[in-house]
């Protein structure tokens, strides 16, 4: 990880004086990255349209009974598919602007925003759950590994990533399901049995967010693990025990903040895969979250809802990297931007 | 739930209900007086899929038609063994003598669920809706547009054009409906159509109220339970997106009150976790899972819950008959006769489903599984069959196009297995995305693949028509004269017996000349909880077994 080579490239790319003073300059590298988002965006959009209309089949294709053709020139002519592509594309573009994200083809007419609205919360809340575990567990299991190397411990923690980041998350929800809904219900007699699925602020929430949590945890683990044994083989911290500090400040004040710096570029798209998402964790546990309406949208080609949500998820990518490269900044003190 | 005003209700319905409707109204009620009744009278289902939506003119899908059919009610509903179309919101209805003109005598205590009457306007203007192209409601054609004096022009109105639109309200007003007075709703028709009651019973044909949609948007108003002013014996009391929709009794309904006061619709799009639900208590009905046929079957106390429901769906091989060897009729025949369906049944449907080898499934007046003779599973005869029509079956490719999910693959690796063990034919296996396959199908670019038909209503003329020449839901492209012209004269045919002999005649050219390879008939297999009462099935449900009567249920104490 070659922090001290300077600024993250990314800020390179415009370049015009920066005003003296840390506080200043960091205002100013937010803003600027922000106004980043607007190509960007502008990208995102024009691929994923070409993309989109590229793909075979029309969001009137279907198995089973087929509509008529007359039906199909009806539904075109209501949606404004029958506009040669530029138009649809420009006037796309237009409304996008205004921040009108169009209107689904799947559900009759609602309004694409209104659909995300409603779908996306329970997604964040289950993604931010699993974030604040991920980095509760997989951080403090990977540390303590490392400071007991070659114990048992560590040969627990070692095994457990392993475990954990091969079992896929499908066979770990419906193991979940298994013990903790169906055989409990079995043994208790239907008194008490965690619910198989759906969504609400209640234990609904714990096997969906273990499950998610799982793989990212054993993963985290062995980086923060391995990170942690680089920086206690390093000079300064020979010269920290040398000079008589205690443990805790050890690990503290120098260890942990610098075996942190690679650990913090993982966690930042970890978030963001997260709270977009997960098909298989909100199939397995019924939640009627965005990463399944993502993938049904795709499916059934319903235009709008596949741009918006794109559009949305490149939001939440760009910012959790800026995210992290203002923390980058307040954990490693050779960094900085602009 | 209050029964006695439910009752009070019942004691009122005037003398102009007929004794059917009568009969109706008082199975609607009759379970109410059961005296171990659950406290808690709550019916937890799985809907699959969320509603794209629940306006009667654009469901389209069976997880629509599924909550439309206890939230909307046409004018006439299907009796649970599919003999005859039972009076609805119609009280009675009659027929000219020429089978032109239907007149349907509306029920005077007909409701909305916001207490106003039904009357012959809302259906006239729910109708014309569904028959404006701007709508674009996904089967005006052919249900609407084919049947309805005047609705023919529809095909010609394109609502991208201008020129067009400024014609539709002429259009509209110039179709054969029509409302004489509050009670009477008219419809008049292009030709005798013996089928039309069915028609009149469709999802579709439920009424709409102008005012609401004027109010809400005609796209908008059936997205929310307050819009959502329905007129069927539930109606929406909730509806989180992709998670579930709730079902409360509606109090102004004319038949009375139901037992059961709630009915929640999850969406559950992964069967196991609805399985798993079923197992936890979670749902009261729920679908059994292909893998764990076998395991249900042996359990002691699951297989006493099994509720075996066949359903008006067929599946067959479909054949690109414009390309080789699909072009010649013995080397259909031959494939046809390849596959052993018992076989296909048994190991790959996990006998859930039933071998046929003719076209009209059981339950239908057309069912004759003795024409299906020709292309009954005989190996021997049909690799001789196929030498013959078209030479050494070796030197033979077929791209069998596969749609891409579990069920489909497996039935694709069985097929491809047969005809390849059987026939020696090499088959070249596609599976690709759903959209893929349809578009491929559409441009006729493939050679074999697996399609079907469920009834949308149980009469022969909905099955029939699809093999007509030009009918856009057979893509194998087969076409016979002889075959169109029994068709179109069957379904103008009010003689019942001259009818049917016209459909057998039609089936019979059918099969014989192979224009499907016919396989086998999807039954539904269920599990209901013991404590669910009077559950009545149909041939024609959509995504649960009894999804027409939940009127009828009721839940023991348990």
């Amino acid at each position: 990880m070659a922090v001290a080579q300077g600024a993250p490239p990314r800020g390179a790319l415009i370049s015009f004086k920066i005003p003296r003073g840390r506080g200043v300059s960091l205002t100013l590298y937010i803003i600027r990255r922000i106004l980043w988002l607007v190509p960007v965006l502008f990208f995102v959009i024009t691929i994923t349209f070409v993309l989109m209309h590229l793909a075979p089949g029309s969001p009137w294709d279907r198995e089973g009974k087929q509509l008529s053709a007359a039906v199909v020139r009806n539904l075109n002519a209501k949606y404004g598919l029958s506009d040669p592509f530029l138009v649809q594309y420009l006037r796309y573009l237009v409304n996008v602007v205004h921040f009108d994200f169009g209107l689904s083809f799947q559900y009759e007419d609602q309004p694409v925003s209104a659909l995300i609205l409603r779908s996306w919360p329970p997604t964040a809340v289950i993604g931010a759950l699993a974030f604040v575990m991920i980095v509760i567990f997989g951080i403090g299991i990977g540390v303590v590994a490392a400071l007991r190397q070659n114990t048992w411990v560590d040969y627990a923690v070692v095994g457990f990533s392993t475990i954990g980041a091969s079992t896929p998350a499908f066979v770990l929800g419906i193991i979940l399901i298994i013990i903790f809904s169906v055989s409990l219900y079995r043994i208790t007699g239907g008194n008490f049995s965690l619910p198989t699925g759906g969504f609400a602020l209640d234990q609904h929430l714990i096997m969906p967010v273990v499950t998610l949590a799982t793989l990212p945890i054993a993963f985290i683990a062995r980086l923060t693990r391995a990170s942690t044994l680089e920086v206690l083989r390093q000079d300064y911290i020979r010269t920290a025990w040398a000079k008589g500090l205690r443990e805790r400040l050890v690990v503290t004040k120098h260890v942990l903040k610098n075996s942190l710096i690679p650990v913090v570029s993982a966690l930042g798209p970890t978030f963001a895969v997260l709270i977009t998402g997960s098909v298989i964790v909100e199939s397995v546990f019924a939640i009627p979250g965005i990463g399944r309406a993502f993938v049904v949208a795709v499916s059934s080609r319903d235009y709008p809802m596949i741009l918006a949500t794109t559009i949305l998820f490149s939001v939440i990518v760009a910012l959790a990297n800026l995210v992290v490269d203002l923390l980058y900044t307040v954990i490693d003190p050779r960094v900085r931007l602009g | 739930m209050d029964v006695s005003i439910g009752r009070f209700r019942w004691l009122r319905v005037p003398a102009v209900v007929t004794v059917i409707g009568l009969l109706v109204a008082a199975c609607g009620t009759s379970t109410s007086s059961t005296s171990n009744l659950a406290k808690d009278q709550t019916l937890r289902l799985n809907n699959n899929t969320e509603p794209n939506s629940l306006d009667p003119g654009q469901e389209q899908y069976s997880y629509e038609g599924s909550i439309g059919a206890s939230i909307s009610e046409a004018l006439l509903k299907i009796k649970p063994d599919l003999s005859d179309a039972a009076p609805a919101t119609a009280a009675s209805y009659s027929v000219s003598t020429d089978g032109l003109t239907w007149t349907f005598k509306i029920r005077s205590n007909a409701k909305w669920s916001d207490g106003k009457p039904v009357t012959g306007a809302d259906f006239v203007y729910a109708w014309q809706r569904i028959l404006d192209p701007r709508l674009a409601a996904s089967y005006a054609d052919p249900f609407f547009d084919g049947t309805i004096a005047g609705g023919a022009n529809y095909l010609n109105l394109d609502p991208s054009k201008p020129a067009d639109v400024a014609k539709i309200p002429a259009f509209l007003s110039g179709l054969g409906l029509s409302a004489p007075d509050a009670s009477t709703f008219v419809v008049k028709l292009q030709a005798p159509s013996p089928f039309f009651k069915w028609i009149a019973s469709l999802w579709m044909s439920a009424p709409v109220r102008k005012d609401v949609v004027d109010q809400y948007g005609s796209d908008k108003w059936a997205t929310s339970p307050t819009s959502l002013i329905t007129n069927g014996q539930y109606k929406v009391s909730e509806w989180v997106s992709k998670d579930h929709i709730t079902l409360v009794p509606n109090t102004n309904y004319w038949g009375g009150q139901p037992t059961v006061t709630k009915i929640i619709n999850y969406m559950i799009t992964d069967d196991n976790q609805a399985y798993a639900k079923y197992l936890n208590g979670e749902l009261d009905e729920v679908t059994v899972p292909l893998a764990n046929t076998q395991l249900v079957k042996g359990d002691p106390k699951l297989s006493k819950e099994i509720k075996f429901v066949p359903q008006l769906t067929l599946f067959w091989m479909d054949f690109n008959t414009r390309k080789a060897p699909f072009n010649n009729k013995d080397a259909r025949l031959a494939f046809s006769k390849a596959v052993d369906r018992n076989a296909l049944v048994t190991n790959v449907l996990q006998q859930r489903s039933t071998a046929a080898s003719y076209f009209i499934p059981k339950g239908m007046n057309g069912y004759r599984p003795d024409l299906g003779t020709t292309q009954a599973f005989d190996a021997a005869a049909a690799k001789t069959l196929l030498t013959s029509a078209v030479g050494d079956p070796s030197k033979i490719t077929i791209d069998f196009l596969i749609r891409n999910s579990t069920a489909n693959k497996q039935i694709g690796e069985f097929l491809a297995a047969q005809l390849q063990t059987n026939l020696g034919v090499k088959v070249n296996q596609i599976v690709i995305d759903s959209k893929t396959v349809t578009t491929r199908l559409r441009a006729h670019n493939y050679q074999l693949y697996v399609g079907g038909w469920g009834a949308d209503y149980p009469d022969d003329q909905d099955w029939f028509d699809i093999w007509m020449t030009g009918s856009g839901n057979v893509f194998g492209g087969w076409s016979n004269p002889a075959y169109d012209a029994l068709v179109k004269q069957a379904d103008t045919t009010a003689d019942a017996t001259k009818r049917q002999s016209l459909y057998d005649q039609a089936q019979k050219i059918l099969i014989d000349e192979a224009g499907g390879g016919f396989l086998y008939q999807r039954n539904y297999m269920y599990l209901v909880k013991p404590y669910v009462q009077g559950l009545t099935t149909t041939a024609q449900d959509f995504t649960n077994v009894g999804d027409w009567f939940w009127g009828k249920v009721s839940l023991a104490s348990h």
